[in-house]
């Protein structure tokens, strides 16, 4: 599973969140589970 | 981490995008970085440990901001707009700095400091000296943005933000390329300003184009909102009120594309506040809260807050139109009265606030932050039941008068009402029967008059009489600071002397 730049993953298990700053092919695991995408929030732009 | 990654980020994603200026001929994300890392070169070559700019918002800003990041160096922008004198001053309260200056500055501060660089001479001689391969340091010395207090206080204080502040209040504030191509941010406040430095990093980091506003006026606003197809906009209260009042006098002058219009800075009046949702009625509105020492917006009324409130039935949530909206990501508000229980809307407390991209650090200053991560604002306000933080004002601006504490906001709201007042400012002036009696200065609309009486009863009508203003002085304008921020300390000084 490759990793999309700039997009947030997490771990159902412990919660962690980690932030894609450079795309690559690897995967992310965490707590020996793939990690999950996150799906953007809508945030109102505010400056 | 390094403010640095957010301009990689883009670049690496968005390369060929315009990051800055005009659609056609401005800069990209990709060319923005090889423009930057040679500036962090030049810095590393000077042994700079401070980038001051003095210059409106030009390309020299985002090329300065992520050019000292790499470098290691603290990026300070100036205000250019002070005497020589003053602004030389500050620039030497810094740390080993590289000076830029525009045409006009540069001229007025020849006298007072010794090195000093054009700045269009120092952008036209970047050409490529770094490479995008630099590296840079992880976790920076230096703290990343040193920003001077705006001065309603008689020294500026000089404000650090540190890269990891920064990049907190981005990453928590921000998807990451969420922008359409179609999108541009209109930057109007200053780079000086916390929201300047603010809007730069945001719209690199979601790929909104950034088009300059480099000098104020309604006109010029409305003018290159238009032309430049502007889809998203941050101004100040008294920035919003012209606007208005322009784009409501000449139907020409509206903006069609304007999706998203930011205010903050200062307390928006509610009349200003209801005209512009009149006036722009697309657009989206956002209320954002911050100060310079939480790397700007803590909470965010957004423009679903806004319709709602604005349409609802329900008092409490009408209500919420003159709140701030709910903190952001990763921000705890704690509003507690001096004997510790929650503030309400009868009784206000100091907002105090915590998260990672709260600094509260200044240079030989202890910070304003305490053991347990909170930083004291000197702002009072209280949190509603659904989460909503209102902000009063500002601790030192309560009115005491016989034993009541007065809110000059609600004064001022009152005042704008009235049909010939445009702009005003209330004050607390010494009374040694009241404590303090109420002073306000008043900027009338063109073409109308009214007097002191009359303001006085029309407060009084709506408010009583303990608060309204016995002292109504009226001027062409109120002293205020370039980001339009009303020296309250000067109303009273001037208002004192009758």
């Amino acid at each position: 599973m490759a990793n999309t730049l700039g997009k947030r993953y997490h771990c159902a298990t412990c919660d962690a969140q980690v932030l894609v700053t450079k795309a690559g092919d690897g995967g992310l695991e965490c707590d020996g589970q793939p990690m999950e995408l996150m799906q953007p929030k809508p945030l109102p732009s505010s400056d | 981490m390094n403010l640095a990654l957010l301009l990689d980020m883009a670049a690496d994603g968005l390369g060929d995008r315009v990051a800055f200026g005009a659609r056609d001929s401005g800069l990209t994300y990709e060319r923005l970085r090889s423009l930057s890392a040679s500036a962090a070169a030049v810095l590393g070559r000077a042994g700079s440990a401070t980038l001051a700019l003095a210059d409106a918002t030009g390309p020299a800003v985002p090329v300065g901001l992520f050019g000292a990041a790499p470098a290691g160096c603290t990026y300070a922008p100036l205000n250019y707009r002070l005497p020589p004198e003053r602004l030389a001053a500050l620039a030497a309260r810094l740390d080993h700095p590289f000076v830029l200056a525009g045409r006009d500055t540069l001229a007025a501060l020849r006298g007072s400091l010794a090195e000093l660089t054009a700045t269009d001479a120092w952008l036209g001689e970047l050409g490529d000296q770094g490479t995008a391969e630099d590296t840079y340091p992880e976790d920076p010395t230096r703290p990343a943005v040193l920003l001077f207090t705006s001065g309603s206080t008689a020294e500026p204080k000089a404000a650090l933000l540190d890269h990891d502040n920064l990049c907190s209040y981005v990453f928590n504030t921000n998807e990451f390329g969420s922008a359409g191509e179609d999108e541009a941010v209109l930057v109007a406040v200053p780079p000086f300003h916390v929201a300047g430095v603010a809007a730069i990093l945001s719209a690199c980091y979601v790929g909104r184009r950034i088009v300059p506003l480099p000098s104020f006026s309604p006109e010029d606003w409305l003018d290159t909102a238009r032309r430049e197809a502007v889809t998203h906009a941050f101004v100040v209260p008294t920035m919003l009120a012209r606007i208005a009042a322009a784009a409501e006098a000449d139907p020409d002058l509206r903006v069609p594309h304007l999706r998203s219009l930011a205010y903050g800075g200062a307390r928006m009046p509610a009349p200003v506040l209801e005209r512009a949702l009149r006036v722009f009625p697309e657009a989206g509105f956002v209320n954002a809260y911050g100060l310079t020492e939480t790397s700007s917006t803590v909470a965010v009324l957004g423009p679903d807050d806004h319709r709602q409130a604005a349409t609802s039935e329900d008092p409490a949530v009408r209500r919420r139109l003159s709140s701030v909206g709910r903190p952001v990501g990763g921000i705890e508000v704690e509003v507690v009265t001096e004997d510790g229980s929650p503030a309400t809307a009868d009784r206000h407390g100091e907002i105090r606030l915590r998260g990672p991209q709260v600094s509260g650090a200044y240079v030989d200053q202890p910070s304003q932050v305490d053991g347990g991560g909170w930083l004291r604002t000197g702002d009072l306000g209280w949190v509603d039941e659904g989460g909503y933080l209102y902000v009063a004002g500002r601790a030192d601006d309560v009115i005491i008068r016989g034993g009541e504490n007065i809110s000059p906001s609600e004064i001022e709201d009152a005042l704008l009402r009235h049909p010939a007042v445009a702009q005003t400012a209330v004050v607390g002036l010494p009374d040694e029967e009241w404590g303090e009696r109420i002073g306000a200065m008043v900027v009338l609309r063109p073409g109308v008059s009214t007097n002191g009486e009359e303001l006085f009863r029309w407060a009084k009508e709506r408010l009583g009489s303990l608060k309204a203003p016995e002292v109504v002085v009226l001027r062409s304008e109120l002293p205020t600071t370039p980001t339009g921020k009303v020296l309250r300390r000067q109303v009273r000084t001037e208002l004192n002397a009758g």
